[in-house]
């Protein structure tokens, strides 16, 4: 495995964190969100991966046939139907914000205040 | 396969099966029908985990799903292990669920059936948590089990509950994708998801950057669930504005079972990794400390009950974390107890607090001031629970902490440990001991303005009959306090080598001096605190002097810390990963 799917991961992961830090539209930061996701996929992805094979289908390959790992695909597909709930129900939230308060701005929505 | 192998899926099927006929059903059932099928699947579920905990003493019953049992070398398929302790806490869950469905009789008339079919999920969702041996189905249920508590804390659409639930998602979420780079990152290197496949390849390659990195990420990701240093904001948002039947099952059993998660995959997949299992040794030992010491501060500080006793939930898992860090088995089965006697009365504070929002339509502490005077068996409840959270000497929860308590460490850091639980145990006590003197009797000095709430009007379904509401918080209350600790620390003692898979037999204390005087020394300190919080004119001219010079503006600023605004916890959240990170590679 080469050295890219790290690397990029890794990128991915702390733009999707710096954005989420200085977001000052919850859309905006949800979409954030979906991007840090996207690096654990990247990293998933690039740890099954083996260089020189194929999709790991058999229907038309004789069993033993150099294949990509499965089993990290099926995690991926797993998680992008849990983030796909995820992040519809952020926007949900969102929206039902927006309904009562007008705003999408992080530091004007704030739960109950301490003491 | 035998009876009890059968019997291991449905914890989860049930809970499911029923959801799904409530779902379908929907509005034709009759009034109340979907409450009562929720209740009976609640108690079923306890009831099949407790069969499942005992016919598991002595041998761990493994259900492979769909007949996919490895082959010499290769596990491809997925399986249910309930060993006592895990089927143990499940059957707790299902409990709690019971309890907090019975108090929430009524609660959701308008909503009806929705309410009960998120329970039964969430319920299912703790159920395969427990269970499983499976580092991918962990998560998914770990998944599973976020999604519906993010869905129940926005529930009534509050602009408070709102934005308490966007914190706790945002949080959350980030936490779990954590988790999967690491399970992805210990499945690069050992190829296998199964806890004893994965296990068996820890063990022969020792330490490996790679999978200590994986283990860093998920333990993270299960900190975070639960509300440990510096990854813990979102707890206080959440607990405060969820509806007060949900705030029973987030605090009691939610946020410990991260930390359960936590001891799970920590002695059942890595006792082979001297570095996953040391390295994070005195960092998650220290944080716990800190939690401890953290959240006690703060619940004395609230005037909110819920929010007060949610940053009483913060001290105790830290406590809790001291257990689950030490070296010695003793601490995790006190840790295992402590989890059982703090959610059964957590559980019964919460919904002691909800009684109040029903009836008095407020959580403010100053606001609620001697109106608590005809409703005053909730007031006896709410301070025996307080004496019990103290660190009173009876039942499960002094048990675990007991137990907990002789894991610390020899040596100066174990009086470090010892004193943050003491400090955390008192100042959680006392906070609740003081709200309950001062709503229920009317004690503390007339607050004048201060009396009107910042915070904005609450009120939960009323007309509720005040018995149904008590009947949970008596029956919890009386499990906690009627069960010796003795027999809680054998039975604990007893669970622990199965559930460490390869832990010696664990040693119960001799009783010393110290463990035999820390309760009292808790419970005087509850005591005194609360007086002091409570005597108002009467105190020496000095005391208030400190307090507005010194104490005031030292939790003004620990509050200060809680903004309520994401972006801000995200930061926290990067520096928490940053330290465990720094920590691990040094």
């Amino acid at each position: 495995m080469s050295v890219l799917p790290w690397v990029v991961a890794a990128w991915l992961f702390g733009a999707g964190v710096y954005g989420i830090v200085t977001s000052r539209n919850y859309v905006h930061l949800i979409g954030c969100l979906t991007v840090c996701q996207s690096a654990v996929y990247v990293l998933l992805l690039g740890l099954g991966y083996v260089q020189g094979s194929g999709p790991p289908i058999f229907y038309d390959h004789p069993p033993g046939t150099a294949a990509v790992d499965p089993v990290v695909q099926a995690l991926v597909l797993t998680d992008i139907v849990v983030g796909a709930v995820v992040s519809a129900l952020l926007l949900a939230l969102a929206v039902q914000v927006h309904k009562r308060q007008g705003t999408l701005d992080p530091q004007e929505i704030k739960p109950l205040q301490g003491q | 396969m035998t009876l009890l192998e059968t019997l291991v899926p449905f914890p989860v099927v049930l809970p499911l099966a029923v959801a799904a006929v409530v779902l379908a059903a929907g509005e034709r059932l009759p009034r109340h029908v979907p409450e009562a099928l929720g209740i009976a699947a609640a108690l079923a579920v306890a009831a099949l985990s407790a069969v499942l905990a005992h016919g598991a003493l002595g041998s761990t019953p493994v259900y492979w799903f769909g007949g996919w049992v490895p082959r010499p070398g290769v596990t491809l398929g997925i399986a249910f292990a309930p060993d006592p302790a895990s089927a143990g806490i499940a059957a707790f869950t299902g409990l709690l669920f019971a309890a907090a469905l019975v108090f929430a009789w009524g609660f959701f008339d308008e909503v009806r059936s929705v309410f009960n079919v998120l329970m039964l999920l969430f319920l299912a969702a703790m159920q395969g948590f427990c269970l499983t041996r499976d580092m991918f189905n962990l998560f998914v249920w770990f998944e599973v089990m976020s999604v519906v508590a993010y869905a129940l804390t926005g529930f009534s659409l509050r602009t408070a509950s709102l934005a308490g639930a966007l914190n706790f998602t945002v949080i959350n979420s980030l936490g779990s994708t954590l988790m999967l780079a690491g399970i992805g990152l210990v499945y690069a290197r050992t190829g296998a998801l199964d806890f004893e496949a994965v296990r068996t390849a820890v063990d022969r390659m020792g330490d490996d950057p790679v999978v200590i990195a994986g283990f860093c990420l998920v333990s993270a990701a299960l900190l975070t669930k639960g509300a440990i240093l510096p990854f813990q904001f979102w707890l206080a948002d959440a607990h405060a504005v969820a509806p007060s039947p949900v705030s029973v099952i987030f605090s009691g059993i939610m946020v410990p079972i991260g930390l359960f998660g936590y001891a799970k995959i920590r002695l059942q997949i890595f006792p082979g990794s001297p570095d996953a299992m040391d390295i994070l040794y005195r960092l998650v030992l220290g944080i716990g400390c800190a939690t401890a010491v953290f959240g006690g501060l703060l619940a004395w500080s609230q005037r909110h009950l819920k929010r007060l006793l949610a940053f009483s939930t913060i001290s105790h898992v830290g406590i809790m974390l001291t257990g689950v860090a030490a070296v010695a088995p003793v601490g995790l089965a006190g840790f295992l107890a402590y989890v059982v006697g703090h959610g059964l009365v957590k559980g019964t504070l919460f919904m002691l607090v909800g009684i109040l929002l029903a009836e008095k339509a407020s959580v403010d502490e100053l606001d609620l001031r001697g109106l608590g005077r005809d409703i005053w068996p909730a007031g006896v409840a709410t301070a025996v629970a307080a004496l019990l959270l103290g660190g009173a000497p009876v039942g499960i929860l002094h048990g675990g902490a007991h137990l907990i308590d002789a894991a610390a460490p020899p040596g100066p850091a174990g009086w470090v440990v010892r004193l943050a639980a003491l400090l955390g145990t008192v100042l959680t006590g006392g906070a609740v001991l003081r709200f309950a003197g001062r709503i229920y009797l009317g004690l503390g000095a007339d607050p004048g303005d201060e009396a009107h709430a910042p915070t904005d009007q609450e009120r939960e379904k009323a007309g509720r009959p005040l018995w149904l509401m008590l009947a949970p918080c008596v029956v919890l209350l009386a499990i906690d306090l009627l069960t010796p600790a003795g027999v809680v620390e054998g039975l604990a003692a007893r669970v622990v080598p199965q559930f460490g898979v390869v832990g010696p037999a664990v040693d119960l204390p001799q009783p010393a001096a110290w463990g035999l005087l820390m309760p009292w020394l808790a419970l005087g300190g509850v005591l005194l605190v609360a007086t002091l919080a409570l005597s108002g004119d009467r105190l020496p001219r000095q005391l208030p002097r400190v307090q507005a010079s010194v104490l005031t503006p030292f939790f003004a600023g620990l509050n200060r810390l809680h903004t309520g605004v994401v972006n801000d916890y995200v930061v926290w959240f990067a520096v928490g990963i940053a330290l465990f990170a720094g920590w691990a590679a040094l």
